[in-house]
């Protein structure tokens, strides 16, 4: 009954009139932020951090939290309308989510990704009420030797990301890896391919490449297609979903949940790489794999459930251990510590207003943004119509201000223009740019905890079997490989090639 | 669609402004002080938000702005370990309105690890006060056999080239205080490493992947007190309030110098005489405030100012040779 109790005590904290309305203001502002690409969370809750500073501490991290999963939620809107992700995380759900809009499928998606999302932010918000602290042990369990692993596992799983050639997936990947080594070597400060130039010292934001490839490689090529708009626009039908098409997500959403519950609790990963491990889970049980790319009901689903449910489970380890996952947990940690609570393990009992009340915003913030954005849906989707000679000046000026919002660095306006050449590059090589994104996210990871592991075995090897986590994801490894290899699935693969070729 | 506009025009507005005065040509004009300040002033963080140092600054925010009857703006230039916002104010206008919030990390460590920095922090700028303070605990994970820093020290004399310790970075001032002890006390131990702030290495700590580590207080201190972590020592001179029954590593006779990680403000160098002493009344009167001591003191981090600017660059003066002695000494390098 303590459960109960606790939880009543959550949602009355939650539901007084003034969290309600900074939930409210803070859910707002993230689905703002999200659908404006580049100015994302960690700038934004920044900004507003000294606001906070007047207000209660349980005001303040509603607000906060509001904004960070309010921003996961509504960088998929652009993404599905016009292939420019938004947000990190909703880099996967553009795949399949802009091929349904260009399908006419535009409300459908964007209802898919409303949905799928309030359905993990339920689950996960119960998920951190019934088991929190002991998720936080199991979190702790993790060493560098089984980060290695996972991270491994889920870049092999990273070529079923792709919908052509498995060597140009594997290429791309590649050089999202080599893309990642920029910057300052963690473990001997060493600067790796920074050509003397000091903003490169913390190595390539994924915002500018994701940006660049994205936003202006996409609207490049889009320009040279010469595609009718009335072809993009096709008919916008009802957008509420029907029952056969809910039917068909619920599974995917329901996997793309317990994935992201768990991957969000990991430091560094998160959301974004619960949405690309989603992704690759739905393609790979998918009976249907040639369709994905094409417009997937499951390619949006899955990924836009991992992706919430993660942003929710990255609160774990911060509220029951004081321990940041991510650099946006970092910051809900500066504001606590402003407000004059320290975080840490005793948060759970000395602020248990805090704790639950925060707890109860989340599930009361997925409902808002539901409500919020279904009735939004009409209106973005009308933003298709709007000619291209207009929409295209217009989504490469909010790249720019976006990228340039990131550090107000003329730099990574230059870099991202570069990345959206080498997008076009691409786009016309059929090379995917997600592939090389996840490169670039594991791929410092990787090799950052490989090197640890081994450290701290004093360079034996063993350590990556003798860990039983470890040994785990070693094996589904290679067991993915295995799969990968095996020919039936390659001539699977060849005919859906062919058939989009 | 309005409000969005609205909201990303406000940002635009203070980003472009703001980089407007970062960029702004160096012209030393004799100010008088008597209408100083009056346009705002801005203090160049060189972290990004939510850190020890960020968190210092936006405490006294409010307060100096009280003071000073200017509003007082928070820039946030993080990258290259703080060089690049150090880089940032010491080349600003010194007329007074761009205030640095230098660390330990910047202003006495960097100078001696990165060869190629511009910045002489002790010719570019000139210090003004300390304002927090924030004392290093020695932890261990909870089933290390050693239960003080002595039993530490003995037991990696025993298991040379055992133990592993972490740190949150290749130049933090946490390694360096492993390091300084290790030459100290003659240890063989293996570095490991983090980045992302000390979170990522403590939760290691806690989990048992890695031994001991040097950490501040503030980011150790409750789970200290719930036991998932051991603390085996401070590194003040003087034991801790928070954790009274704790020795410090001097009386454990394992050090002779008290170290910590420490906050203060800095002003470009040649910034007219009056207005540094203007600023450094401001600080010292914004430092007596009972809410900011109140909320430093919940994370363990002490709220201090020091008498004098002269003050302030002795203090960083000995700070600096204590860290560059031991990264000579160590033969530490960063790049």
């Amino acid at each position: 009954m303590e459960l109960f109790n606790n939880i009543v005590l959550g949602f009355s904290t939650a539901m007084s009139p003034e969290n309600l309305m900074y939930g409210f203001l803070g859910v707002f502002l993230g689905t703002m932020i999200g659908v404006l690409p580049g100015l994302g969370p960690v700038a934004t809750i920044s900004i507003l951090l000294p606001i906070t500073f007047t207000l209660q501490p349980e005001a303040a991290l509603i607000m906060l939290a509001g904004i960070y999963y309010g921003a996961a939620y509504g960088g998929s809107t652009t993404a599905i309308l016009v292939n420019l992700p938004g947000e990190s995380s909703s880099v996967v759900t553009a795949i399949d989510g802009n091929q349904m809009a260009r399908r006419g499928k535009a409300g459908l998606a964007l209802a898919t990704a409303a949905l799928s999302s309030f359905i993990a932010g339920t689950l996960a918000t119960i998920l951190i009420a019934v088991m929190a602290p002991a998720l936080a042990e199991v979190a702790l369990q993790f060493g560098p030797a089984d980060y290695f692993s996972l991270m491994l596992f889920g870049l092999i799983a990273a070529v079923i990301l792709a919908n052509g050639s498995v060597v140009k997936a594997i290429g791309m990947i590649m050089l999202g890896v080599l893309l990642g080594t920029m910057g300052t070597d963690v473990s001997t400060g060493a600067q790796r391919f920074t050509f003397g130039v000091a903003e490169f010292g913390d190595g390539l934001d994924f915002a500018v490449i994701a940006m660049g490839m994205f936003g202006l490689g996409e609207t490049i090529s889009n320009l040279s297609r010469k595609e009718s708009q009335s072809d993009v626009m096709g008919e916008v039908r009802g957008l509420w979903p029907t029952w056969k098409e809910i039917k068909s997500f619920l599974a995917p959403a329901l996997r793309g949940t317990a994935l992201g519950s768990c991957l969000g609790m990991l430091p560094g990963g998160g959301p974004v790489l619960a949405s690309f491990s989603a992704y690759a889970l739905e393609k790979k049980i998918s009976r249907k794999p040639g369709e994905f790319g094409k417009g997937a009901i499951e390619g949006v689903a899955g990924p836009e459930a991992a992706n919430n449910a993660a942003a929710q489970t990255a609160f774990i380890p911060m509220l029951t251990l004081g321990l940041p996952s991510s650099a946006v947990m970092a910051l809900m940690i500066g504001a606590l510590m402003m407000q004059g609570i320290a975080p840490g393990p005793q948060l759970l009992n000395s602020n248990a207003e805090l704790f639950w009340g925060l707890i109860a915003s989340m599930w009361i913030g997925n409902a808002m943004l539901v409500i919020l954005n279904l009735p939004l849906i009409g209106i973005w989707v009308k933003l298709l119509s709007v000619p291209y000679r207009l929409l295209y000046p217009a989504i490469l000026l909010i790249c720019c201000i976006g990228v340039y919002s990131l550090n107000a660095s003329a730099l990574d306006v230059i870099v991202a223009t570069f990345f959206g050449f080498m997008g076009y590059v691409f786009v016309r090589l059929r090379c995917e740019p997600a592939p090389l994104l996840l490169g670039f996210i594991l791929g410092p990871m990787i090799e950052e905890n490989l090197r640890r592991a081994l450290l701290i075995s004093h360079g034996s090897p063993t350590v990556f079997f003798d860990r039983s986590i470890s040994l785990t994801f070693l094996i589904l490894s290679v067991l993915l490989l295995a799969i990968m290899i095996a020919p039936a699935i390659r001539t699977k693969r060849e005919i859906a090639f062919q058939e989009e070729a | 669609m309005i409000t969005k506009r609205t909201f990303t025009a406000g940002l635009l507005g203070g980003v472009f402004a703001l980089a407007a005065g970062i960029a702004a040509p160096k012209v030393v004009l004799a100010q008088d002080a008597s209408n100083y300040p009056n346009q705002p002033i801005q203090i160049i963080v060189p972290f990004a938000p939510g850190g020890a140092s960020d968190f210092a600054a936006r405490l006294l925010q409010n307060r100096l702005a009280e003071i000073l009857g200017q509003q007082v703006v928070i820039v946030n230039r993080d990258g290259a370990a703080g060089n690049i916002g150090m880089g940032l104010a010491a080349r600003a206008k010194p007329d007074g309105y761009t205030l640095f919030l230098g660390n330990v990390g910047t202003v006495s460590i960097n100078p001696h690890l990165f060869s190629d920095l511009k910045v002489k922090p002790l010719e570019d700028f000139i210090p003004i006060s300390i304002v927090a303070d924030t004392p290093g605990l020695l932890i261990s994970r909870p089933d290390f056999p050693a239960k003080d820093a002595k039993e530490f020290v003995e037991y990696v004399k025993q298991n040379p080239g055992k133990v592993n310790f972490a740190s949150p970075g290749t130049g933090s001032v946490n390694r360096l205080e492993m390091e300084s002890l290790a030459l100290e006390q003659g240890l063989k131990m293996t570095h490991i490493p983090y980045k992302g702030g000390a979170g990522p290495a403590a939760a290691d700590v806690m989990g048992g992947h890695v031994d001991v580590m040097f950490v501040t207080i503030a980011t150790a201190i409750n789970n200290v007190k719930a036991g998932r972590l051991k603390a085996l020592a401070v590194t003040t001179k003087e034991r801790v309030p928070s954790l009274p029954d704790l020795p410090t590593m001097m009386e454990q006779g394992l050090t002779t110098r008290p170290s910590s990680s420490w906050q203060g403000i800095l002003v470009p160098a040649g910034t007219p005489k009056p207005i540094v002493d203007k600023i450094h009344s401001a600080v010292v009167e914004t430092m007596k405030d009972k809410t900011i001591h109140e909320r430093m003191a919940a994370s363990g981090v002490l709220a201090v100012s020091s008498p004098s600017p002269a003050a302030f660059t002795d203090y960083i003066k000995a700070d600096s040779q204590q860290w560059s002695s031991v990264i000579q000494k160590g033969n530490i390098k960063a790049d």
